[in-house]
This record gives structure tokens, sequence and C-alpha cells, in this order.
């Protein structure tokens, strides 16, 4: 099979090495071709564990101070006695149960949520008001028990597994925009979700995933 | 015209556009993303598309206006956007963390020639011919290695 001329523009355009011209027009084009796009998307997946990971990836061979880094391990090693480093491990061992186990224990026990059939996640549990099951109207709003602790949540609907439309809120509750409303038809099933997450981005709090269905429209 | 049925196809594209531009780490995206969304199904609906040009190229179209407006808001430059970054998304960082851990172990399993190519090439960011040049091969071999190794990845990640 012949590969699309604009491949070649993938690691390009992902190292912005294009111009601005040749950036538009290889962008144009991704907007309208599956293949590159898919392939650019799984280049840039790479480039982006290379440039996070890059540091534990080729740590073993291509680090010149490896050599430097072992002769300083040994000083560091040969600076207490056998004895001395096993009476440090174990203060380090007691100092560490009382900082996790005491001072830093959580006031709400959090727990495990089985989320789907193979995924489990570990924190507080959000539970889904409305909209589920069958439904008579195409929803407006979508409403859940709202945390004793001040939340971010996100609300999330798919259709088929695809995620259709999400936003955030501080809110126990959402209203679906009106174009999103237009795109629900009647007797399909959609689903809807809700994590809850504290300002500095980490998710503390998961819903299950509810299904819902219109079966009469307005 | 199924509307549902466009949107689900260019979301990707037009989030993929959007953090590359404004840069992953920024948290607007997602409501940059939405009013794109938002904009395209109005013109739809109001029959300012009319295929002149192809719905992928339209949407294209309001996608980089809405970035160009918002970067002016900003007083961001366009150009060299970072990087994608290991930002706290909450609604990929739990899968995201885990594939990276994935893919990473994985890339420690390749042989070390293509792990050199790649080290050379994506993390050091030298071009094609440099990485060529340093390594002894030709540029074509350059490419022919990163391209397997991402078979290789691909492979590795599936069992």
């Amino acid at each position: 099979m012949k590969n699309c001329k604009f491949e070649e523009l993938i690691d390009e355009y992902l190292l912005n090495r294009l111009s601005e011209e040749k950036k538009e027009e290889f962008e144009e084009h991704y907007f309208n071709c599956p293949s590159c796009f898919e392939k650019t998307t799984q280049r840039n997946e790479l480039l982006r564990v290379i440039k996070t990971k890059g540091d534990m990836i080729f740590e073993d061979e291509f680090r010149p101070h490896e050599a430097r880094g072992a002769s300083l391990a040994e000083r560091i090693l040969s600076f207490l006695t056998p004895k001395q480093w096993a009476m440090t491990a174990v203060s380090a061992a007691v100092i560490l149960v009382i900082v996790f186990g005491v001072i830093l224990r959580p006031n709400h026990p959090t727990f495990q949520i089985v989320s789907s059939e193979t995924e489990t996640r570990s924190g507080k549990s959000i539970e889904l008001l409305s909209p589920m099951l069958d439904i008579n109207a195409v929803p407006t709003e979508f409403r859940w028990a709202k945390s004793d602790k001040e939340l971010e949540y996100k609300f999330y609907i798919f259709s088929n597994g695809n995620q259709l439309w999400t936003t955030t809120t501080k809110e126990n509750f959402v209203v679906l925009p009106e174009e999103v409303r237009n795109l629900l038809k009647p007797m399909v099933k959609y689903s809807w979700e809700v994590k809850g997450f504290i300002p500095e981005g980490a998710i503390v709090a998961f819903s299950s995933k509810v299904y819902f269905r219109v079966i009469k429209t307005e | 015209m199924d509307l549902e049925e466009i949107f689900i196809k260019y979301r990707p594209v037009i989030s993929f556009r959007v953090r590359k531009s404004i840069g992953a780490g920024n948290p607007d995206w997602e409501d940059i993303v939405n009013e794109v969304i938002t904009n395209a199904i109005e013109k739809i609906q109001k029959g300012e598309f009319r295929g002149e040009s192809s719905i992928g190229t339209f949407i294209y179209t309001i996608t980089s206006r809405r970035i160009v407006d918002y970067i002016r808001q900003k007083g961001k430059v366009l150009r060299h956007a970072p990087q994608p970054a290991d930002y706290p998304d909450p609604q990929e960082r739990i899968e995201e963390k885990e594939r990276v851990e994935l893919m990473a172990r994985a890339l420690k399993r390749l042989k070390p020639k293509y792990r050199k190519v790649l080290y050379l090439y994506y993390y050091k960011e030298f071009s094609r011919e440099e990485v060529a040049q340093k390594l002894g091969i030709s540029p074509r071999r350059v490419s022919e290695r990163v391209n397997y190794s991402q078979k290789l990845l691909k492979k590795y990640l599936k069992k």
C-alpha cells in the first residue's frame, strides 16, 4: 500500500520544525486524513514518553557519567559501617511508620470502586441521581449527590462508548447545552459519569457509569 | 448529515490540534474544543457548510480561528508551543500514566541499535541527517529504525 506523502512531515511537525505555511498545510491534511492523524497521534505518544521518561529509558547505555556514579556510590557506602547502616535503616523505617501511619492518616477512609469490568479505582464514590434508565424527554439537567468536601466535578456523556461532550463544574449538576441536547436521539442508549477532583488536579472521587435512554420525544 | 457521528469522529482531531497549539498543560484546551464543536454544529445547522470544501477542512478552519482568537486574548505566542507536558489532567491521569509507564518499560526492552536512534532523534532532537552521521548509517535507515521501533512497541504493548 502506498504511503501518504504527508507522512514524512509527521516528525517535523511534532518537533516544531515546519514553517508556518507547511504546518498549516499539514494540520489541514490530518483533519481530512484519518490515517495520517492516527500515525501522528501514535508518534506524538512515543515522543511524549521519550521526553518525559527519557532519563529512565536511556539511563543504562547513554549516560556518560555512569562510571563516576559508581565510584560515588562506593564512597557513600563506605561512609558508614554495615552495622551503622542497619541501625540507620531501622530508624528510618520507624520514622516512616510514624509519619505515614499516624500523622498523615486520612480523615476519611477511602475504598476501592469497581467502575467497570476491567477497571478498579481508589477513591470516594459519587452517587448519580438523574437521569437514568428509560426517560420520557431529552434531559436538560444531570444531577448527582454533592460531596461533603469542596470538589470540582468533571462530567462526561458518552454515546456507544465514545465521549460526546464533557465539562467541568463546582456544582453538583450540569445543564446540557442546546446543541448537545439536539444530538441525543430517541431509543438510543447513552451513558454518563462524573469524576471529582481537588484543585491540585488529583482525582479523589468517581461515579459508576449510568445509562439512560429517551423513550419518547417532547 | 449525522452530526453526532461527525463530532465523535472529529473531537479527537480538534483536541489534538488545540493541545498542540496552546500546550497540553493548558487547562483551557477542553473549553476551546467544546466551543469549536458547538460553533461548528451551529454553522452546519444554519446551512453555512455548503460542501465547497470537505467537512474536515470546514472544521479545521473553525478550530484554527478559535485558537488564534484564544492566543490573541491571552497574548500568547502560537509558534513553538510547549510539548505536551506531564500535567495532572483528571481525565487522562490514571489511564495515561499507566500507559506511559508501560511504554517506557517497553522502550527499555528494545535492542540498543533502536534505542540509540530514538535517543538521538527524539530525546536529543538531532536531525535525521545528524543521527545518520553519528551512527554511520544512512538517513533512510534512521527512519526505518524509528518506524520499526514503533512497530515493536505496539507488539510489546499488545502482549
